[in-house]
C-alpha cells in the first residue's frame, strides 16, 4: 500500500510552502486525495482501502499543522468514505467525486461570497478594510462594479504592510482607495459606513481569528455603530474549536517590526509580534460565506453542515491530533 | 545611533509637544537684544506654528503670553519674562509628572504611545523612587516616536515591551493603567493627542483599564471655551515610507495620514495637571479657581499679532 509519488510531492510542496494560501493548500490536498484514490492498487477489501486513505490523509494533514483550511479539505473528502457503503470501486468513486466537488466549490466560493457580500454594501458606501484578504477584495470590487462604493480606506497593516497589496489590487480595479496608518482607524471611523474584512480561522462560537488589529477595528466600528462583515470561505471554520481547542496565536520574529541592531542595542526592551488577534462575535454583524450570510453565533451551523462527520471523529480523537488512520480502523 | 532601515518605515526623530514649545521660546530668547529682529522672529514663529502644528497649544499659549507682555510693557524686562515662562513650563511639566507618578504603584503594568516629555519625567520619578513597573509602548505610526520612548525607558532600565499599534487590544489585558501625553486640552476635557490615543483609550475602556492623560495647563486651548474647533494637521505618504518604497507602489497610490486625534472626555479617567488630578469634565471649575473668573479673559493670538503689527509694523 505504497502512497503514490505524485501524492507525496503535493504533500512536500505544501510543507515547504511551494503551495501557499488557504484556498490553494486546501485544493491541493483534495487533489492529492483524489489521485491517491485513483491510484490505489492494494487488496480489494473495503477496510484496506479505508486504512490506506486514512494514511494519506494523515500525511497531508501533518504538513502544515496550524492552517485550518488543510485539515478541513481533507476531512471534507474523507467524509465521503463514511457516507458511502459498497465495494472498493464505489468508495474510490466517492472519494474522487468528493475531491472534485471540494475543488469546484472552493473555486466557486469566492464568486458567491463576492455576490452575497456586495449585496450587503450600501449605496455610495465608504468602506474600511484591514490587511489583505482575497475574499474581502472580491466583495469590494464586485460592489464597486455595481456602482455602490464611494471610497475605500485600507489600513497599512504593520508590520508587513499587506494593506499595500490590498490598495494595489483595488487600484487595479479602478476602486478609489486611500491608505491610512493602523493607528488612525478610530478617527477615520467617523467617515466609514461599513467594514469588510477577511478571516484566517473562524471558531465555533463565531469568534474571528484574523490579522492583528482586526479586533480593535471591530471595536471602533462597534462604538461608531458601523457594521462589520467578515468574508470567509466555509473551509476556514475550525472544527477543533467545537471541542474547546484554542486557536493558538503565532508570535513572529521581532525583526519584522524593528531592525536586529535596534533590538540588540535595547536589552531592556522586548519586541512582541503577535500575528493574529481574536475578534469576539458580538462585534461582528455577519459572516459572509459561500453558503450564505449568517450571524457569527451560528458558525456551528456551517461546521455541522460541512463537517458533521469530522466533528465526531475529532471528538473521538481526543483533540491531540486528527489521526484518521487509527480512527478508521475502529 | 541611526538605524537606516527605519527610514523605510517613515521613522522621524521628532520633538515632543512640550519640547516643540520650548524650542519656540528659546528661538525668541536668543533675539531679545535686538528689538527689530525680535519682532520679525515673532511673526515668523507665529506663522510657523500655525502652519506646522496649529494644535500645539503650548506654543500658541507661549506666543500669546509673549505678545501680550510686549503690548503691555514693550521690551522692558522681556528677557526675564521669557526666562520665567520657560521655568514655569518646566515646573508645570515636572509637577504634573510627580502627581501622575503617585498614581502608579509597585508592579504596575502600564501602556502608552508616542513620546511625551511629561510622561518621560513621570517614568524618571518612578525609577528614582525605586518603584518597579513594566511598560508596553506602541510604536506609534506615523513617525514611530514610540521607539524613542522605548529607547529612553531602556536606558532607565525599565522592563519595556514594544508592540505595533494594532496590538493594543491584544495586550491591554495585561495592563493596569494607560498613561498618555497630550498635544492640547479642550475645555470640555477632550484631549488632542498623537493619533491612536483615542483608539488606545477606547481599547482600555473596553478592558476596564484606567486612562490618565498628562496635561499641564499650558496645553489648554482657551479658544475652545468660545466654541472654536481644534485644527488637526494631516500628512501624506511621506510620513509612512521613504521615496524608495514609494517607487514600488502604484503611481496613483495615495495615503491620508492624520497626526493627531481627539479623545472624548468619557474615555479618560483622569486629567493630570500641575494643580492636581481631576475628572476631565471638571476643567472649567479648575479654570475658575485659577483665574478667579470664568471664562478667563484671554485674547486670541490673531488679535494680539494684529495689535503688535499696528504698533511695530510689518518687519521683513
Amino acid at each position: 500500500m505504497k502512497v503514490p509519488d505524485e501524492v507525496l510531492k503535493i504533500a512536500d510542496d505544501i510543507k515547504y510552502m511551494r503551495i501557499r494560501g488557504a484556498g490553494k493548500i486546501a485544493r491541493a490536498a483534495a487533489q492529492a486525495l483524489k489521485i491517491a484514490a485513483e491510484k490505489y492498487s492494494g487488496p480489494s477489501d473495503v477496510e484496506s482501502f479505508k486504512k490506506y486513505m486514512g494514511k494519506v490523509a494523515d500525511i497531508l494533514i501533518s504538513t502544515r499543522p496550524t492552517a485550518v483550511s488543510l485539515p478541513n479539505a481533507v476531512l471534507y473528502v474523507m467524509f465521503s468514505l463514511e457516507k458511502t457503503s459498497g465495494n472498493v470501486s464505489e468508495l474510490k468513486k466517492a472519494v474522487v467525486e468528493a475531491a472534485e466537488e471540494f475543488i469546484r466549490e472552493s473555486l466557486m466560493a469566492l464568486e458567491k461570497i463576492s455576490e452575497y457580500g456586495a449585496r450587503r454594501i450600501k449605496d455610495d458606501a465608504v468602506v474600511l478594510t484591514h490587511c489583505h484578504s482575497t475574499a474581502s477584495v472580491s466583495v469590494i470590487v464586485k460592489a464597486y462594479k455595481m456602482g455602490k462604493i464611494k471610497r475605500v480606506y485600507s489600513t497599512e497593516t504593520r508590520p508587513f504592510y499587506q494593506g499595500r497589496i490590498t490598495t494595489r489590487q483595488l487600484l487595479e480595479n479602478g476602486v478609489p482607495v486611500i491608505q491610512i496608518p493602523d493607528s488612525a482607524v478610530r478617527l477615520i471611523m467617523h467617515e466609514v459606513d461599513q467594514v469588510v474584512i477577511g478571516a484566517d480561522t473562524i471558531a465555533s462560537n463565531g469568534a474571528v481569528i484574523n490579522k492583528i488589529g482586526t479586533s480593535q477595528i471591530a471595536l471602533a466600528a462597534h462604538e461608531a455603530r458601523v457594521r462589520v462583515f467578515v468574508a470567509a470561505e466555509t473551509y476556514k471554520f475550525s472544527p477543533m474549536t467545537v471541542f474547546g481547542e484554542l486557536v493558538s496565536i503565532e508570535f513572529r520574529d521581532p525583526t519584522e517590526i524593528v531592525p536586529r541592531e535596534w533590538i540588540n542595542d535595547h536589552p531592556n526592551v522586548e519586541v512582541l509580534n503577535p500575528a493574529f488577534d481574536v475578534t469576539p462575535p458580538e462585534y461582528i454583524d455577519a459572516l459572509i460565506t459561500e453558503i450564505g450570510v449568517i450571524p457569527p453565533q451560528a458558525a456551528i451551523l456551517v461546521l455541522m453542515e460541512r463537517m458533521g462527520w469530522a466533528l465526531e471523529k475529532i471528538k473521538l480523537g481526543r483533540l491531540d491530533k486528527i489521526k484518521l488512520e487509527d480512527l478508521i480502523e475502529e | 545611533m541611526e538605524y537606516v532601515e527605519l527610514r523605510r518605515h517613515g521613522y522621524r526623530k521628532g520633538l515632543t509637544s512640550t519640547e516643540y514649545a520650548l524650542n519656540i521660546v528659546n528661538i525668541l530668547l536668543k533675539m531679545v537684544n535686538d528689538e527689530k529682529e525680535f519682532i520679525r522672529t515673532y511673526y515668523v514663529v507665529v506663522d510657523k506654528v500655525l502652519r506646522e502644528r496649529p494644535s500645539n497649544m503650548a506654543s500658541v499659549n507661549i506666543l500669546r503670553g509673549i505678545g501680550s507682555y510686549l503690548l503691555e510693557n514693550g521690551f522692558n524686562g522681556i528677557r526675564d519674562y521669557i526666562v520665567g515662562l520657560i521655568d514655569k513650563i518646566e515646573k508645570a511639566c515636572e509637577e504634573t509628572a510627580i502627581i501622575a507618578s503617585h498614581r502608579i504603584v509597585e508592579k504596575d503594568v502600564l501602556m502608552t504611545l508616542s513620546d511625551s516629555l511629561c510622561v518621560r519625567k513621570m517614568f524618571k520619578h518612578l525609577v528614582d523612587r525605586d518603584v518597579e513597573f513594566e511598560v508596553y509602548v506602541l510604536e506609534s505610526r506615523p513617525g514611530m516616536e514610540g521607539l524613542d520612548l522605548a529607547d529612553y525607558l531602556d536606558k532607565l532600565g525599565v522592563k519595556t515591551n514594544l508592540v505595533i499599534d494594532s496590538a493594543a487590544r491584544f495586550f491591554v489585558k495585561n495592563v493596569k493603567k494607560v498613561v498618555v501625553g497630550v498635544e492640547a486640552l479642550a475645555v470640555n476635557g477632550a484631549v488632542v493627542g498623537k493619533v491612536g490615543t483615542s483608539l488606545l483609550s477606547l481599547v482600555a475602556n473596553e478592558a476596564r483599564v484606567r486612562v490618565f492623560a498628562l496635561a499641564p495647563l499650558y496645553k489648554l486651548s482657551f479658544e475652545t471655551i468660545h466654541g472654536e474647533l481644534l485644527e488637526l494637521p494631516e500628512g501624506d505618504w511621506s510620513y509612512l515610507m521613504d521615496e524608495e518604497v514609494r517607487k514600488t507602489l502604484p503611481q496613483n497610490y495615495s495615503a491620508r495620514v492624520p497626526v493627531f486625534d481627539v479623545t472624548p472626555p468619557h474615555l479618560i479617567d483622569g486629567i493630570v495637571t500641575e494643580y492636581g488630578l481631576f475628572a476631565p469634565q471638571a476643567i472649567p471649575v479648575v479654570l475658575k479657581q485659577i483665574y478667579g473668573v470664568y471664562p478667563p479673559k484671554v485674547e486670541s493670538l490673531e488679535h494680539i499679532v494684529s495689535q503688535i503689527k499696528e504698533k511695530w509694523g510689518e518687519i521683513r
